[in-house]
């Protein structure tokens, strides 16, 4: 193999070890390398989650990321969600990506058959579970706190 | 000094043949076709400015794309380019194409809350690709140049972009073992822990199965399932340079992430490319060639 080509293989190689080396060594994350943190902390044994119910005229429904807000997954959009709630300004950011899902809602299900009603209002709550052996996911949760809520009258396009 | 550019070559520049690594090829952009044929991205120009939090280069852009039609072509276009990259069709400008819309297209919903760690190493894998000589053999280029002898020799340039896609998608487990005990210590391997995880991703999650909350009922297993998790992440440094432990990691990472997505309901498809990259494509090649003339004849110009 040609001088030129080895050197030009050897930085492309240098440079990738050292972009993932540095990542992993400081937790640092520069996509598309990463430190691949997901799971590492110590999980409690009282889940805190975010979770979005919608209002609608047949009473309170609990909403999922895949299912009611695509392209968004539960993961992603929870996680944007506490990201918002915790930045300056969180309550006017979170009041602006609510009416933004409700309208994703309300357009998605528009083309559903069959049709579901629209919301009236979407609530965002904090849900608490007691973990414990035994429990398979369709567990009510044990405590639910409000932290923030749009009305259908004040719904905005993106 | 010598001694260790003499390690350094070595271990990246050893020298392989044109078609196993053309092999590579094929299989590597063929599953990425296969893998990210439903990705539609044109969802994301819908959702508000606020939820913007770019990453990377995508610090670059003002705002979250809005042209929903434009996203459309862009992905029709990435698309045919892992195909026409796969089958080696204006090769060079195709696994370019593929490396920068992938860039794009697999970047953007990251901008959006959360980095999800599927898409990285595909990423890199193409950019690898895109520079390396991987069209040089059992190509649609080359036929149609009629020059097949041509450049099909033993090189080392055949091997370092499979050796370093290798190494990465090893560090890639190394990072999320190292990350385990930087940010929680031996407390993440408890039993209690891998509980509530397991048991959390039962209401976080969709998982397909209920195996979560049936493991998690035993303490033993919860126990164990944290010690290997560990011990097979971090195995994933020294499996690079010794081959036996090569192939019991990587046994370990795909009945590791089957089971994550059988209990925690997170998908890690993209990662199959990776393990691709170990199998012995000469191996293959070679069980190729020696068929039957009949079936060569069949099965060849297809491949090219």
């Amino acid at each position: 193999m040609p001088m030129l080509p080895v050197r030009f293989a050897s930085l492309a190689i240098i440079g990738c070890l050292a972009i993932t080396g540095f990542d992993i060594a400081t937790g640092l994350e520069h996509w598309p390398f990463g430190s691949y943190p997901m799971y590492s902390t110590v999980y409690s044994e009282q889940l805190s989650w975010l979770r979005l119910y919608g209002v609608t005229d047949r009473g309170e429904i609990p909403l999922r990321g895949e299912r009611d807000f695509a392209p968004f997954d539960e993961a992603r959009l929870i996680m944007a969600l506490g990201r918002l709630q915790s930045a300056r300004g969180g309550d006017r950011k979170l009041g602006e990506a609510l009416r933004n899902l409700m309208h994703l809602y309300n357009r998605r299900i528009a083309g559903r058959w069959p049709t579901s009603p629209p919301l009236r209002a979407l609530r965002l709550y904090t849900v608490r579970w007691a973990l414990r052996p035994g429990l398979e996911g369709s567990e009510p949760p044990r405590e639910r706190i409000l932290v923030a809520q749009v009305n259908a009258d004040d719904e905005a396009g993106p | 000094m010598n001694r260790l550019r003499e390690n350094w070559n070595r271990y990246w520049f050893a020298p392989e043949n044109a078609e196993q690594f053309a092999l590579v090829r094929i299989v590597s952009f063929g599953l990425f076709f296969l893998i990210y044929l439903p990705l539609d991205d044109r969802g994301w120009t819908q959702i508000s400015p606020v939820f913007w939090m770019p990453i990377s280069a995508f610090h670059a852009l003002s705002g979250p794309p809005h042209n929903a039609a434009l996203i459309g072509v862009l992905q029709i276009l990435w698309k045919v380019s892992l195909l026409t990259s796969a089958i080696g069709l204006l090769s060079r400008a195709s696994r370019v194409t593929a490396a920068a819309l992938g860039f794009f297209l697999l970047g953007l919903p990251n901008c959006f809350g959360k980095i999800h760690h599927l898409d990285g190493f595909p990423v890199l894998l193409l950019a690898i690709l895109a520079l390396s000589r991987c069209s040089d053999a059992l190509s649609v280029d080359r036929v149609l140049r009629s020059n097949r002898k041509t450049r099909t020799a033993v090189s080392s340039q055949y091997g370092w972009p499979v050796r370093l896609s290798q190494a990465l998608f090893l560090l890639v487990f190394f990072a999320a073992g190292y990350a385990k005990l930087r940010n929680s210590g031996v407390a993440w391997m408890t039993a209690a822990n891998m509980r509530s995880i397991w048991l959390g991703e039962l209401f976080t999650h969709m998982p397909p199965t209920r195996l979560g909350s049936i493991l998690a009922q035993s303490r033993w297993l919860s126990q164990f399932a944290g010690i290997a998790t560990i011990l097979v992440e971090l195995s994933a440094l020294p499996a690079l340079f010794f081959r036996r432990l090569r192939v019991l990691t990587l046994v370990g990472l795909l009945g590791m992430q089957a089971l994550i997505a059988l209990m925690l309901g997170v998908y890690f498809t993209p990662h199959l490319v990776g393990y691709a990259l170990f199998l012995p494509w000469e191996r293959c090649y070679k069980k190729l060639q020696a068929k039957p003339r009949s079936v060569r004849t069949l099965a060849l110009p297809m491949l090219l």
